[in-house]
């Protein structure tokens, strides 16, 4: 029984279709990728399972029930939380106030011990705590948006591009904790330009072009695809 | 220092008071919406009329008729968010939150319910000036040392400051302060985390336009001047010190507020009541020209 299965998902934009219907499962306690080049609609599928974009056709089922016409402050509710591209964190607020927002619909009962878990994956936000969120480095800012999707209790968490504009060594690090937080019990949607970090960490991988998934497999068969490697994922020059 | 200047130095700080309480409901709505709402003067008018109203049928004392007007503009801003905003937020995606057609789609709609606002009210109470009874006007001679005061200014100064800390407690120590905070910082990330933008507006609406409310009352029943458009001179010296303080930041705009208050209210010493508005369109001017992001906005990140 998967935790995320998502059917001839479409999308539209004014006369464009984005998505064609796109389908994929995560399972309880996976990490899956989805990957692909700029614009084959990545950002918007995970948009999509958020509930921030509309969707025009199929569905979106997260254990059992349909989420697909929730509103995004439900679907974060039932415990779908993302890391969005971009890391859309609140610039101007300090790093408690990030995560505190991240936990907005959580009981307070709970607070301290959730934030004890961002800070042993993510140290160096402890420090930073009464800091400006805009005023830290990309790398800080990709853990402050995971932390603060951590801070809502994800049964389900989306991770859109964690490693856009970040140095390799920070890369590593992210993908390391990726791997602490499924062990945790939180099943992992990743969407990666960066398919060679990602499956790494992934059980399982979904290649899309231009709004539909064009191949899946597990990550080790995919990886060895030499025709893949060399179409979506850049050759090996990729780290 | 001479008693006069002083006296008129009190008056510009409770006038800008004034002028700080509606520059501040502008400020929240432009930083959650990013739009300007043409129709907040009418707020003003309506929180002075519901005022006049408890007045003249229940014979109500001061304190109440305050909260009625609190209540009156809290109620009309829910009212005024429904009908001339919520319309235009059909679409939720990136381009349309940033597009410029909804922004002047709003400003079309906003005053456009301003006008009806108006001349609905007009048409109840007609467009002269309405009779206040006396023992409510609060102009009683209140004596400092040399100093001849009013009891208006006092009450206008005091609740102003009281209501401003009120608004920096809800912003800073309530939720739903906190969720109007991050809207107006990053309205994409505020979904993600799952905020209801939907309610976060409504509820800065009522805040804004609660604060718009109490101002009218009280300077109605302080000048004893209340009529239907008595809202636009003072909704344009606030939207002068909302542009002056950055557009989005609340302690510019009172600070702005103040200074626009008191400059006025210095100037009557050398020209007359009429030539002393050309002050805020002059600071208006001054502020385009040199400092086109605001005195204040110098840190805003929104473009």
């Amino acid at each position: 029984m998967p935790i995320l299965e998502v059917s001839d998902l479409q999308v539209t934009m004014g006369p464009q279709q984005i998505l064609r219907g796109v389908n994929l499962k995560v399972e309880q306690n996976g990490i899956v990728a989805v990957m692909g080049s700029n614009g084959v609609g990545k950002t918007t599928l995970m948009r999509a399972i958020s509930n921030i974009y509309q969707i025009s056709g199929g569905d979106i089922i997260f254990e059992r029930d349909s989420i697909s016409n929730l509103g995004a402050d439900k679907v974060v509710k039932m415990g779908v939380c993302q890391a969005p591209e971009g890391r859309q964190i609140f610039a101007n607020m300090s790093v408690e106030e990030n995560l505190v927002l991240g936990a907005y619909h959580q009981d307070k009962s709970h607070f301290n011990e959730d934030l004890e878990w961002v800070f042993e994956l993510f140290p160096i936000l402890k420090e930073r705590l009464k800091q400006q969120a805009g005023a830290m480095s990309g790398g800080e800012q990709q853990m402050l948006c995971i932390g603060r999707a951590l801070m809502g209790r994800p049964k389900l968490l989306l991770m859109d591009e964690p490693s856009l504009g970040l140095a390799p060594l920070v890369v590593k690090s992210i993908f390391d904790l990726v791997v602490k937080i499924r062990d945790a019990g939180t099943a992992i949607l990743i969407v990666e330009q960066n398919a060679k970090a990602a499956l790494c960490v992934a059980d399982y991988g979904y290649i899309m072009e231009g709004g539909a998934i064009i191949l899946e497999g597990p990550s080790e068969e995919l990886a060895k695809d030499d025709r893949l490697t060399a179409a979506y994922m850049g050759g090996h020059a990729h780290a | 220092m001479d008693t006069y200047f002083l006296m008129q130095l009190i008056n510009g700080l409770s006038v800008g008071m004034i002028y700080a309480l509606i520059a501040i409901g502008f400020t929240l709505i432009f930083g959650v919406l990013n739009v300007v709402n043409f129709a907040h003067g009418e707020m003003y008018t309506i929180g002075a009329f519901a005022g006049l109203v408890c007045i003249n049928m229940i014979h109500a004392p001061l304190a109440i008729i305050i909260v009625a007007a609190l209540v009156a503009g809290g109620l009309s801003g829910i009212g005024l968010e429904r009908i001339a905003f919520k319309p235009f937020r059909r679409f939720q995606d990136e381009a349309s939150l940033k597009s410029r057609a909804m922004r002047e789609a709003t400003l079309l709609s906003s005053l456009a319910v301003s006008i009806i606002i108006k001349e609905v009210i007009q048409h109840f109470f007609g467009a002269e000036m309405q009779t206040i009874p006396g023992q409510y006007m609060l102009n009683n001679p209140i004596q400092v040392g040399p100093l001849s005061l009013s009891s208006g200014q006092f009450l206008i100064l005091g609740s102003s400051i009281l209501m401003l800390g009120g608004l920096q407690y809800v912003l800073y120590h309530t939720r739903i302060g906190l969720s109007i905070r991050a809207i107006s910082n990053n309205p994409l990330g505020a979904k993600y985390v799952g905020l209801s933008v939907d309610k976060t507006i409504i509820s800065t609406f009522a805040v804004g336009s609660m604060l718009g409310g109490a101002a009218g009352i009280m300077v109605g029943l302080y000048y004893g001047a209340i009529f239907p458009t008595m809202g636009f001179t003072p909704s344009i010296k606030a939207f002068v010190a909302m542009v002056m303080g950055g557009l989005s930041s609340i302690p510019g705009a009172v600070i702005c507020s103040l200074i626009l208050g008191v400059c006025e209210s210095l100037a009557t010493n050398y020209l007359t009541q009429g030539w002393s508005d050309m002050v805020a369109y002059s600071f208006l001017i001054v502020t385009l020209i040199f400092f086109p992001q605001g005195i204040f906005g110098s840190r805003r990140e929104r473009v």
